[in-house]
């Protein structure tokens, strides 16, 4: 049984400039966007900024209305029947926002128990509860301007699970966080996982969607471009290998440049301190190495390594090898 | 309205209520607006009106703690859905099954019963620092009127803060919207000294009956027909602003999803 339905949806952003001469201008954020999501899956979705996944989370938690298409939650209208599905859903949205920080950590689970409707005699049980599940155990007393960057995170999910939703919503909720705060934190979804939760998880760490994730869309400009399990997404790129490249100071021009070459497949970037490491897919594997090195010539080069395509590869493919 | 739902809200009000309470005796602002500035405006009528009689001082006693909700309501109610915004609490609010209208009365009671503190330190600087004794007229009327004039602010705030919000160029008069209310709602004179053009732009604020039922029951003759009249008028004025402030926050919430502006200022 699919729980969430989202078919065909649209949302466009309208903004105005000029106080006099006022210009309007429409972006789309989301284009035309179809998936389903079943009873108890973990749903990535996955895209670069500004393809529109924060949107569509948003519209699915009743929080934007959307331009055209149809949006269902458990069977109900995200519009019509916004009140009962807020009831059904909770939400996490990335960063540190959103709590009260001059309150206590019990204080600000309180409060958002008493929005929720959830008995008073009940809350007293399951703050505790919670606050050990998220590893805030003993810290519950400390105003949350105190609490590091991964622990609001992990009050953001306690606050979430108040009113034991069966569907949750999670967007980029590891962004920030140090690793060792990352890990834990997707300790926590896979325990929620566990539980039988529906979760809609946007991230931009593919190897959280590939360790986490039952199936993963890739969006980009608005519009899905792949809709699948992770191992079948990398599927996409089976055939290829990965040369990953040490520049030092490299100009864009060359590096479109390099993406241009026949044989290059597609092509990223990553910057890594003082370095930018390039990563070209192609077919050729190593043999593509002395000819990527010429195309190099006269730049600072480091390390060469050549390796497997993952799901962050077969992302890079999807959405164009522009990332 | 099922009473089940009369219930839990009542029980949200409180506990918001509560929390508001906790979280904004942190902020020093709010002790100004609260407590101090009715301070210094009780301190200021209570020399200027020296040797006028003990009637005028707790006037000025009532007067002040009303300058106190009024400023409370104009700058923290007004402003409450604001701070959320800044605070990136909207969003989870508004994503709450509960009606968001109930949130913020919640918020304004803990405004409003905060303000009733700025009356009792009015009270206590007129009797112990300017030696006044201080009697009220018709004690029991009184807390009535308290009552009544509370559940006015708190229902005139509730139209304040949606309309703050839609129309951006409301809240730009915020301030100059302090004092002539101050004075057209006869907080600390009686509006008889005004012109009388002025008297129906009077009749038209909440906060004038909640004014006139105060004085009327702490210094005035304790008139039960003019008690009567003002409690009922405020009582009016209050259903239609729950009832006008439900359709503002539904329209206010429903433009906000329309144009993206939950989470952005």
């Amino acid at each position: 049984m699919n729980t969430i339905e989202v078919k065909n949806l649209k949302r466009i952003y309208r903004t105005t400039t000029g106080v006099i001469r006022r210009k309007h201008k429409d972006v789309v954020a989301v284009e035309d966007i179809s998936f389903d999501i079943k009873e108890g899956e973990l749903f990535g979705l996955l895209g670069p900024n500004g393809a529109g996944k924060t949107t569509s989370v948003k519209v699915l938690a009743t929080l934007l209305i959307p331009d055209a298409g149809e949006v269902r939650v458990k069977g109900l209208d995200i519009v019509k029947d916004a009140n009962e599905v807020r009831k059904q859903i909770g939400f996490i949205f990335g960063g540190e926002r959103g709590l009260y920080w001059r309150l206590s950590g019990i204080d600000n689970l309180r409060y958002f128990a008493s929005l929720y409707h959830v008995d008073p005699d009940l809350s007293k049980k399951r703050i505790p509860e919670l606050l050990e599940l998220v590893g805030l155990e003993g810290r519950g007393d400390e105003r949350v301007q105190g609490y590091s960057r991964g622990m609001k995170q992990r009050l953001h999910v306690a606050r979430t699970l108040l009113h034991d939703p069966d569907i949750l919503f999670l967007d980029e909720p590891t962004i920030g966080l140090d690793p060792v705060g990352a890990r834990e934190f997707r300790e926590v979804i896979r325990n929620l996982q566990s539980e039988k939760k529906t979760i809609l998880l946007t991230t931009h760490y593919m190897f959280e969607a590939d360790s986490l994730c039952d199936r993963v869309a890739v969006i980009d400009k608005g519009l899905i471009v792949a809709l699948d399990t992770p191992s079948a997404l990398k599927k996409h790129v089976r055939d290829l290998s990965v040369v990953e490249i040490e520049t030092f100071g490299i100009a864009p021009q060359k590096v479109d440049e390099i993406r241009a070459l026949p044989f290059v497949d597609a092509l990223s970037t990553r910057e890594q301190d003082q370095r930018q490491v390039l990563l070209v897919q192609t077919e050729r594997g190593a043999e593509a190495v002395p000819d990527l090195m010429s195309a190099l010539d006269g730049m600072r080069v480091g390390r060469v390594t050549v390796r497997e395509p993952t799901l962050e590869d077969a992302y890079v493919r999807l959405v164009g090898g522009k990332v | 309205m099922k009473f089940k739902n009369i219930v839990t809200y009542w029980r949200t009000v409180l506990t918001v209520a509560e929390i508001t309470l906790r979280h904004q005796w942190n902020d020093s602002f709010i002790l100004f607006a609260i407590l101090i500035q009715p301070m210094i405006i009780a301190v200021l009528a209570l020399f200027m009106l020296r040797g006028t009689g003990e009637d005028y001082a707790m006037f000025v006693v009532v007067g002040s703690g009303l300058t106190g909700l009024w400023s409370s309501l104009l700058f923290i109610s007004g402003n409450s859905i604001n701070g959320e915004h800044w605070q990136g609490t909207l969003e989870a609010l508004v994503a709450a099954p509960i009606p968001f209208e109930v949130i913020v009365f919640g918020k304004n009671l803990a405004n409003v019963v905060q303000s009733l503190l700025s009356m009792t330190t009015s009270y206590l600087l007129a009797a112990l620092i300017f030696g006044y004794s201080l009697n009220i007229t018709s004690p029991l009327l009184f807390i009535g009127s308290v009552l009544l004039s509370v559940l006015a602010f708190i229902s005139f705030g509730l139209i304040i803060a949606p309309l703050f919000i839609m129309y951006r160029g409301i809240q730009q008069w915020q301030n100059a919207m302090e004092f002539p209310v101050y004075i057209l709602a006869g907080f600390l004179f009686p509006i008889a000294l005004l012109p009388s053009w002025t008297t129906p732009i009077s009749y038209i604020l909440p906060p004038y009956w909640a004014a006139r039922a105060l004085h009327e029951t702490s210094t005035g003759a304790g008139d039960f027909d003019k008690i009567i009249f003002a409690w009922g008028m405020m009582l009016i004025f209050s259903v239609v602003d729950l009832f006008v402030s439900s359709k503002l926050f539904k329209l206010m919430l429903h433009k906000a999803r329309v144009d993206a502006t939950l989470e952005t200022v």
